[in-house]
C-alpha cells in the first residue's frame, strides 16, 4: 500500500448541483494533507465520500486499502479511521467520561479513556454533563471521540472553527504530535494560517475541481512569484523619479490604484535584493524617507484568492459544505 | 496537552479479539447499558414514559372504578378492561412513539451520524434500543398492574402469555417506530406525525372506549393496535392463553415496519 488515501476522477452531483466534478489527490502514510477551498468548493463532500457517508457518482477512491463505498468492509475501515466532523453530536445527558467510554466500547483495540481525555485537553471535565459544555469543549470532545479508536487515519473537518487563538495553537500542537507518532491526517479548512501551519501538502479545491496542489510554500508557483516592495512615495517625487524600472512601478501602480491614491507605491520584482538596494541607496542619497516600507512574498491567501477566483469554473449555486 | 502517542497500526488485521458471538453479546450489553444511562438521566423521557400511563389508570379508576362486570365492557369490569388497554397504550408510547421521536431528533442533531462513524454494527444499535424498550415496557406494565390492584383488579395469572405478547409487540412497534422515523426527515414534525397516526388508531381499537361497531372492529382487527389490546386483555382478564391470530397480525405489522426501516433508514441528517 503506497498511500493511505488515493482518489482520482471523483465526481458527485446532488440533482443539478455538481458538488464534486473531478477531484484527485493522494495522502501518504504519516502525512498531513489539507483540503483547502471556499464554501461550496466540494471539500466536505469529498471527505464524506471517503468516510463512507456519501456514494460517489464516478471515479475511484481507496482508503487504507479499502473502497469506502464497499459495505462489506465498512466496519473494518471504521475500526481504523477516526473522524471529527462539524455536524456530529453526542447524547446530552451523559458525562464527558461516559461519552468517551461508550465510544471506546465500540472498538476492538481502543486507546485508554483517561489518555484520550488528556490528549483532547478535557482533564478536569470528566464528570461534566455534555450539555453543560461550551462550544469549544464540545469540539474537543469530538476530537476525543475521533481518537479513541486509535485510528491510523484521522479526518478533521474544519477542526478549529470557533476556537480562540490559544485553543487553536493547542489544537495545532496536538495534531502535529499525532502526526509525529505516525498518524495520517486529512483535514479541511478555509483558514490559510491553519493550512500553512499544519499541512505537509495542500490540495486547493474550487468549484468541485482541484485547482492547485503542493507544499504550502510552493502552492500555485508561490515560491517563484515576484516579491512586492511597498512604501509611501516621498513628497515631491513621482513614480517616474524612482530608480527601479518604471515598467514594474507602473504595473504595480495600476494593480494597486486604490493604494496609490494615498501615495503608496508597490514595486513587483523578481530580483528583490538588487531592487531594494537601488531604492534605499537612492532614498538615502536624496535624503528621502521611504515611509511604511515593507517587503513581502505573495501570501498563501493571495495565491488562494487568485486561484479560486480566476482559474476555476463557476462555483455551484447551492452551497454544499 | 501532552502528545505522547503510540504509533498506529499500519497494515493487516489489527490485534484484538475476533468478532465472535461472545464479543457481540458484550457489545450488546455495553450498548444497552449506555442506552439506559442516557434514558434515566433525561428527566423528560422518564416522566412521560412512566407518569402518563399511571395517571391515566388513576383517572379511569376514579371515573369508572364503581362499574362492575357489564356487557358494555365485554363482560369485564371497567378497570379489568382499562388495565390491559392502558398497559398496551404505555407500550405503544414507549416503543413506537418515543422511538420515532427520539430517532428523528438524534438524526437531526447528528448523534446517529457520530454512531455510524464508529465500528458499532447497525444491528447492535437497534438491538440495544429494542432491549431498552422492552425493559421500559415491563416497568410500565408492572406499575399499571399495581395501580389496578389498588382499584381491586386482581393480578393477572398468565404471565408467560403476557411476556410473549409484550416482547413480540415491543419488537413490532419498535420496528414501526423506526419506520416512521425513517420516513420523516424533519425532527420537529416527528411527534405530530407519530401521534397523528397513533391517536385515531387507538381510538377505533377500543383503547379509550369499547367499540361496538362490527365494521370498525373488523377493520381495526387487521391494524396493529386492536390485536395487541386483545392479546393483552386475554391473559390479563379472561384467563385465556396467548391469542395466536392476534399475535400473527402484530408480527406481520412488525415485519412491514422492519422492511421499511431497513430500506429507508438514514443516519445522516442531510439527505444525498
Amino acid at each position: 500500500m503506497p498511500n493511505a488515501v488515493e482518489v482520482s476522477g471523483l465526481r458527485k452531483s446532488y440533482g443539478q448541483v455538481h458538488a464534486v466534478r473531478d477531484v484527485g489527490f493522494t495522502v501518504g502514510y504519516g502525512e498531513i494533507v489539507a483540503l483547502l477551498g471556499p464554501n461550496g468548493a466540494g471539500k466536505t463532500t469529498t471527505l464524506e465520500i471517503l468516510e463512507g457517508f456519501r456514494t460517489r457518482d464516478d471515479g475511484t477512491a481507496e482508503v487504507l486499502g479499502y473502497d469506502p463505498g464497499e459495505r462489506s468492509s465498512a466496519r473494518e475501515l471504521r475500526e481504523r479511521t477516526g473522524l471529527v466532523l462539524q455536524d456530529v453530536a453526542v447524547e446530552p445527558y451523559l458525562t464527558v467520561r461516559e461519552t468517551i467510554a461508550r465510544a471506546a466500547g465500540y472498538y476492538r483495540a481502543p486507546r485508554g479513556v483517561t489518555e484520550v481525555t488528556g490528549l483532547a485537553g478535557l482533564t478536569g471535565l470528566e464528570r461534566r454533563k455534555v450539555r453543560s459544555l461550551s462550544g469549544g469543549q464540545k469540539r474537543r470532545l469530538d476530537l476525543a471521540l475521533g481518537l479513541i479508536g486509535n485510528p491510523a487515519l484521522l479526518y478533521l473537518d474544519e477542526p478549529t472553527t470557533g476556537f480562540d487563538p490559544a485553543a487553536r495553537r493547542d489544537a495545532w500542537q496536538l495534531v502535529r504530535g499525532l502526526r509525529a507518532a505516525g498518524m495520517t491526517i486529512l483535514l479541511t479548512t478555509h483558514d490559510m494560517d491553519e493550512a500553512q501551519a499544519l499541512a505537509d501538502r495542500v490540495v486547493l479545491l474550487s468549484g468541485g475541481v482541484v485547482v492547485a496542489a503542493g507544499e504550502p510554500a510552493a502552492l500555485g508557483g508561490r515560491d517563484a512569484e515576484r516579491t512586492r516592495i511597498s512604501f509611501r512615495l516621498p513628497a515631491g517625487c513621482t513614480a517616474a523619479d524612482l530608480p527601479v524600472s518604471a515598467n514594474s512601478a507602473n504595473s504595480a501602480n495600476s494593480a494597486n490604484s486604490a493604494n496609490s491614491a494615498n501615495g503608496m507605491v508597490v514595486v513587483e520584482t523578481g530580483t528583490p535584493t538588487q531592487a531594494l538596494h537601488r531604492l534605499t541607496d537612492w532614498a538615502i542619497r536624496r535624503g528621502h524617507v521611504l515611509a511604511g516600507l515593507t517587503v513581502e512574498r505573495p501570501s498563501l491567501e493571495d495565491v488562494y484568492l487568485e486561484l479560486t477566483r480566476a482559474g476555476a469554473p463557476p462555483a455551484p449555486e447551492r452551497i454544499m459544505r | 496537552m501532552t502528545t505522547a502517542v503510540a504509533a498506529p497500526r499500519r497494515a493487516g488485521r489489527p490485534a484484538g479479539p475476533p468478532a465472535g458471538s461472545r464479543s457481540n453479546l458484550r457489545l450488546l450489553a455495553h450498548q444497552v447499558r449506555y442506552e439506559q444511562l442516557s434514558f434515566w438521566r433525561n428527566p423528560q423521557s422518564a416522566v412521560f414514559t412512566f407518569i402518563f400511563p399511571v395517571v391515566f389508570v388513576v383517572i379511569m379508576g376514579a371515573l369508572f372504578g364503581g362499574i362492575g362486570k357489564s356487557s358494555y365492557f365485554g363482560g369485564l369490569s371497567a378497570l379489568q378492561y382499562y388495565v390491559p388497554t392502558i398497559a398496551a397504550l404505555s407500550v405503544l408510547g414507549s416503543c413506537y412513539g418515543q422511538l420515532a421521536v427520539a430517532l428523528a431528533a438524534r438524526r437531526q442533531a447528528g448523534i446517529l451520524k457520530r454512531v455510524r462513524a464508529t465500528p458499532l454494527p447497525a444491528w447492535a444499535y437497534f438491538a440495544g434500543l429494542l432491549a431498552h424498550c422492552v425493559l421500559v415496557s415491563v416497568i410500565d406494565i408492572a406499575l399499571i398492574v399495581l395501580v389496578g390492584r389498588l382499584y381491586g383488579v386482581p393480578f393477572p395469572s398468565h404471565w408467560l402469555a403476557i411476556m410473549l405478547t409484550l416482547v413480540l409487540a415491543a419488537a413490532s412497534f419498535c420496528a414501526l417506530g423506526v419506520a416512521v422515523a425513517s420516513v420523516i426527515s424533519n425532527a420537529e414534525a416527528a411527534p405530530a406525525v407519530a401521534q397523528l397516526v397513533l391517536f385515531p388508531l387507538m381510538f377505533i381499537s377500543g383503547t379509550y372506549l369499547p367499540i361496538h361497531s362490527a365494521l370498525l372492529n373488523g377493520v381495526s382487527g387487521w391494524l396493529p393496535v386492536r390485536p395487541f389490546n386483545e392479546a393483552l386483555t386475554g391473559p390479563f382478564a379472561q384467563h385465556a392463553g396467548a391469542d395466536w391470530r392476534d399475535l400473527a397480525v402484530l408480527a406481520a405489522w412488525g415485519a412491514v415496519g422492519a422492511v421499511v426501516a431497513v430500506r429507508r433508514f438514514r443516519w445522516d441528517p442531510r439527505p444525498e
